[in-house]
């Protein structure tokens, strides 16, 4: 059964209303190390969740076994959780009908890729890495979601993707690249294995900095990464209402350098294109900044009913597992600027850092919009407008609102970079995101050299 | 069960592969969670299917099928040997041999969490939620979970062992937010609460409605309290920060996957080699730390793991010197030393990885005040915030939700938005006293990320307060 009619069935299982989200993936991903593939994973799954609802009460239960008495079983789990529910006077109830957007995002020569393919597109970055250690995946997939109601919703979406990751490396040395599209006839593994080589090569020698704020150039990877964590807080209506969100009292100001705009765009055919969300609401696109100023937050039906303002779902109920963070962005675009290359970039910081990306990030305090992480596989030193040597793993302690309060530019071309981390459900998703140059970048520790 | 496995076993070595083993498992789920006095989330989920794993020609191959079927398990076992055969690489992967083994497990508990009520779960939490309000407060959350898992391992080599594994937990939060300022207290731990292997009587025993009440009295009393300062300085934790400090900066760096490279794709590698081992000094001769898959109660016991290979206690630090590594047959075989024993796999549609299992800070003497009791200035510091470790598990900075400086001994004001941050073998180095075993405690989560695709692992850390000296608190620029 595919997504539309597993959801079909499962909101036909349930009496009264009631609302079914099916997720169907069929993936395959080739993991390797040390140029071997060691972790090739095959995943075949269909989970539907019914949402049923009576009165003001709704209860939620979830499954994979999809036949007939599977499903039976689940909408009587479902009734007897909404039955055990409290009434909640602040339910919006289920999504009414609406035409979703016509979007791409599904590719049928990405769809039919199998083992074979994911092995041999693995093998061609493997290849590619030369005398350098490969380490990383290549991987494919095709998702189907599905959303029916008793309020007459009947959407689905097919959606394919493909990533290529590499992170080439030894004992001194490691760079890093990926690349992530819908087609993957857009994603050369062998090219993405060659830059990380290419960067690892240069990585050899590196030496340490001290702590402090320097200017920096941010590679789409470490931009795209940083600005996904801040969004949690603070691009979410829910982060804006519990005030948590850097946004909190902020909209309609000035909080960026004005080179800055970032938007959710899931219409974008650059991007993982997605028509509709977890409730069935068309996905629409949603200005966050502006000119670096404060625009707007994602909404779903909730969070749209408790803000009580008038203000409607823009399309970003995220899955019912994952509400308590309130609606996400999952399809964050940060607009380009006017350069064209990262040496530009360069230029403009004059002398500074180059960070290629970063790793393990954590939140400080959101509402300060503050993040801590290391950088990671290619971090060099800029001197005199040119990328120099290369630097050890840094530890940074870094506010984006300070980090995009003075912005030298951005690189002309945008590169979509792959958010998702594949756990539970596959469901793709990532960042439009240009190089950025910054005036400051505050560097908190030193770590360890590059390498493995 | 056993059939499946069987048929999927049959069918890949039939395919060629010179090993193969075969899980289902079953899981169950059930989880209320309330925000400000309404009920967000209510949910019931099950998961069930089949996954195949291969050896072919000295390549690992891996699928699964969610169809509890003989065409499911022989569809996922020629799958997975196919795609070991088209593998790119030079295979020569050996598995350290173990004796087969058979048996059956389920977890002790008094009361099936299961078996209570989903109205008694809600009323538990509304009234802890009730429980958090107060002045400030902007966010009231309760939460509790249940889980039960059932598998059944059969390898080619003959094991064939049943595991029924039940755990629950829960935990609250409150954010308390004026004037710009926004803090977090929870309780017992952050991120989700603690989960503990056992019935119900182990969410009983959290008391959260009564420990609510405290919660949001710090929540909101932080909004007055200073930030803490920098400084290089004496630090307390508390045993909940000392239990995530474990995880992150000795339970991932001992996984012998990621010394070997595996995980440098994602989670990271290690600063650890594996000639490390008898002889790294990792940190102070205080530092005793053991891997228990044993342990009563932890996330990370069973009787066998996801290879069949039985439990078993080992240490890993010895009076601060690398003894042990967490492993998996493959791993272990590779250095020579070592049985496996820590492989564990999230749910039936993903591979088995090296994975922590219960790994415990041994207790010393005394109590928190005993601790505090040697410290003229300083701070100290409970329950996580935010965490952050290098790809070598070196340089780390941790957050708490709340710390107070210490003066002569004795506790003084509470401050806000602490940090602190150090170098892995450097900072355990620095500890100079452990708390007795009556203050010893198990703390269970969660969120235990790793792998591609991404799975997420249950462990537990016991431990105590700990003190650490010449610790940079706060951000150094």
């Amino acid at each position: 059964m595919n997504a539309r009619e597993v959801a079909h069935a499962a909101l036909a299982a349930a009496e009264g209303e009631a609302e079914a989200v099916a997720h169907v993936e069929r993936s395959g991903l080739a993991r390797f190390a040390s140029s071997e593939v060691h972790q090739p994973t095959l995943i075949d799954n269909a989970v539907v969740t019914l949402r049923v609802v009576r009165g003001s009460r709704t209860g939620v239960a979830t499954t994979n076994k999809v036949d007939g008495d599977g499903l039976a079983e689940l909408a009587r789990r479902a009734a007897d959780t909404a039955e055990t529910a409290p009434a909640d006077e602040t339910f919006p109830g289920l999504a009414l009908p609406a035409e979703p957007p016509q979007v791409g995002g599904a590719d049928e020569e990405t769809a039919g890729l199998g083992p074979d393919d994911q092995a041999r597109l693995a093998a061609a970055a493997i290849d590619a890495a030369g005398d350098v250690p490969a380490f990383g995946f290549f991987t494919s997939g095709v998702t189907e979601l599905a959303v029916a109601s008793s309020t007459g919703i009947l959407v689905g979406q097919e959606m394919t993707d493909a990533t290529a990751l590499v992170v080439a490396a030894d004992e001194e040395r490691s760079g890093y690249a990926e690349q992530t599209a819908w087609r993957a006839g857009n994603v050369d593994p062998a090219s993405v294995a060659r830059e990380a080589a290419a960067k690892a090569e240069r990585t050899a020698g590196s030496a340490e900095i001290e702590p402090g704020a320097y200017g920096a150039v941010l590679e789409p990877y470490a931009l795209a990464e940083l600005i996904e964590y801040f969004a949690h807080d603070s691009f979410g209506a829910l982060g804006l209402l519990e005030e948590r969100s850097y946004l909190s009292g902020r909209l309609g100001e000035q909080i960026f350098d004005e080179k800055i705009s970032i938007a959710d765009d899931s219409l974008d055919p650059r991007g993982l294109p997605k028509s509709f969300d977890f409730e069935g609401t068309p996905k629409q696109r949603v200005a966050l900044v502006e000119d670096g100023i404060a625009r707007g937050v994602v909404w779903d039906r909730t969070t749209a009913a408790q803000a009580g303002n008038g203000v409607q779902s823009t399309g970003h109920a995220p899955p019912l597992e994952s509400r308590d963070w309130g609606p996400l962005p999952y399809a964050l675009s940060i607009a380009a600027g006017e350069a064209e290359s990262v040496d530009e970039l360069a230029g403009l910081v004059g002398d500074g850092i180059y960070i290629t990306r970063l790793h393990y990030l954590g939140v400080v305090h959101a509402r300060q919009g503050l993040i801590t992480g290391m950088t990671r596989d290619g971090t060099f030193r800029i001197r005199d407008g040119e990328i120099a040597e290369p630097l050890v793993n840094l530890r940074f302690t870094v506010a984006v609102p300070e980090l995009l309060g003075e912005v030298h530019g951005l690189t002309r071309s945008v590169a979509l970079v792959n958010s998702q981390n594949f756990y539970g459900e596959r469901y793709p998703y990532g960042v439009l995101a240009p190089a950025l140059a910054s005036a400051r970048f505050r560097i908190t520790g030193v770590g360890s050299k590059p390498g493995i | 069960m056993r059939d499946l496995c069987a048929a999927a076993i049959d069918a890949a070595t039939g395919a060629g592969a010179e090993y193969a083993d075969a899980r289902v498992v079953l899981k169950r789920t059930q989880l209320v969670a309330t925000k400000n006095g309404r009920v967000e989330r209510l949910g019931d989920s099950e998961s069930e299917g089949i996954g195949v794993r291969v050896l072919v020609a000295g390549a690992w191959g891996f699928a699964c099928d969610r169809r509890l079927s003989a065409d499911g398990a022989r569809d996922a076992a020629l799958r997975a040997c196919a795609f070991a055969r088209a593998a790119p690489g030079n295979h020569s992967r050996a598995l350290t041999p173990i004796n087969p083994q058979t048996g059956s497990h389920r977890s002790a508990f008094e009361q099936d969490p299961f078996e209570v009520p989903l109205g008694d779960k809600v009323e538990l939490c509304l009234r802890a939620d009730e429980a958090l309000a107060g002045p400030d407060v902007v966010v009231r959350q309760t939460m509790v979970r249940a889980q039960r898992e059932h598998k059944l391992l059969l390898t080619s080599e003959g094991t064939e062992v049943e595991q029924e594994l039940v755990e629950c937990g829960g935990g609250v939060d409150c954010a308390a937010a004026r004037d710009g300022v926004f803090q977090l207290r929870s309780y017992p731990s952050a991120h989700v609460g603690s989960s503990c292997q056992s019935g119900w009587e182990y969410v009983v025993g959290l008391d959260l409605v009564g420990e609510a009440p405290r919660v949001t009295e710090q929540a909101a009393a932080l909004l007055q309290a200073d930030p803490c300062p920098s400084a290089i300085t004496t630090v307390v934790l508390d045993a909940d920060q000392v239990a995530l400090q474990v995880h992150e900066s000795v339970g991932h760096p001992t996984e012998l996957d990621r010394v070997y490279g595996t995980e440098a794709s994602y989670a990271g590698t290690s600063f650890l080699k594996p000639h490390d081992l008898g002889s790294l000094r990792y940190g102070s001769e205080l530092m005793n730390i053991t891997a228990d898959a044993t342990t009563r109660g932890g996330l990370g016991s069973f009787a066998f793991d996801d290879e069949g290979v039985p439990a078993a206690r080992t240490a890993v630090v010895e009076d601060g010197r690398l003894t042990g590594f967490l492993t998996s047959r493959e791993t272990a075989a590779r250095l020579g030393s070592g049985n496996g024993g820590s492989m564990r796999a999230d749910g039936w549609n993903r591979m088995p990885l090296v994975r922590m299992t219960n790994l415990h800070l041994e207790p010393g003497e005394g109590t928190l005040d005993d601790l505090l009791g040697d410290v003229d200035d300083g701070v100290y510091m409970e329950t996580n915030r935010s965490w952050s470790i290098d790809d070598k598990r070196l340089n780390f900075q941790f957050g708490t939700q709340v710390s107070w400086e210490i003066k002569g001994g004795k506790l003084g004001k509470m401050l806000r938005d602490a940090t602190y941050t150090g170098i892995t073998p450097v900072f355990w180095g620095s500890l100079d006293a452990v708390a007795g075993r009556e203050s010893w405690r198990l703390y269970g989560l969660t969120n235990c990320g790793k792998g591609q695709p991404g799975q997420s692992a249950h462990v537990s850390h016991g431990a105590a307060p700990a003190r650490f000296r010449n610790v940079q608190i706060g951000v150094k620029t």
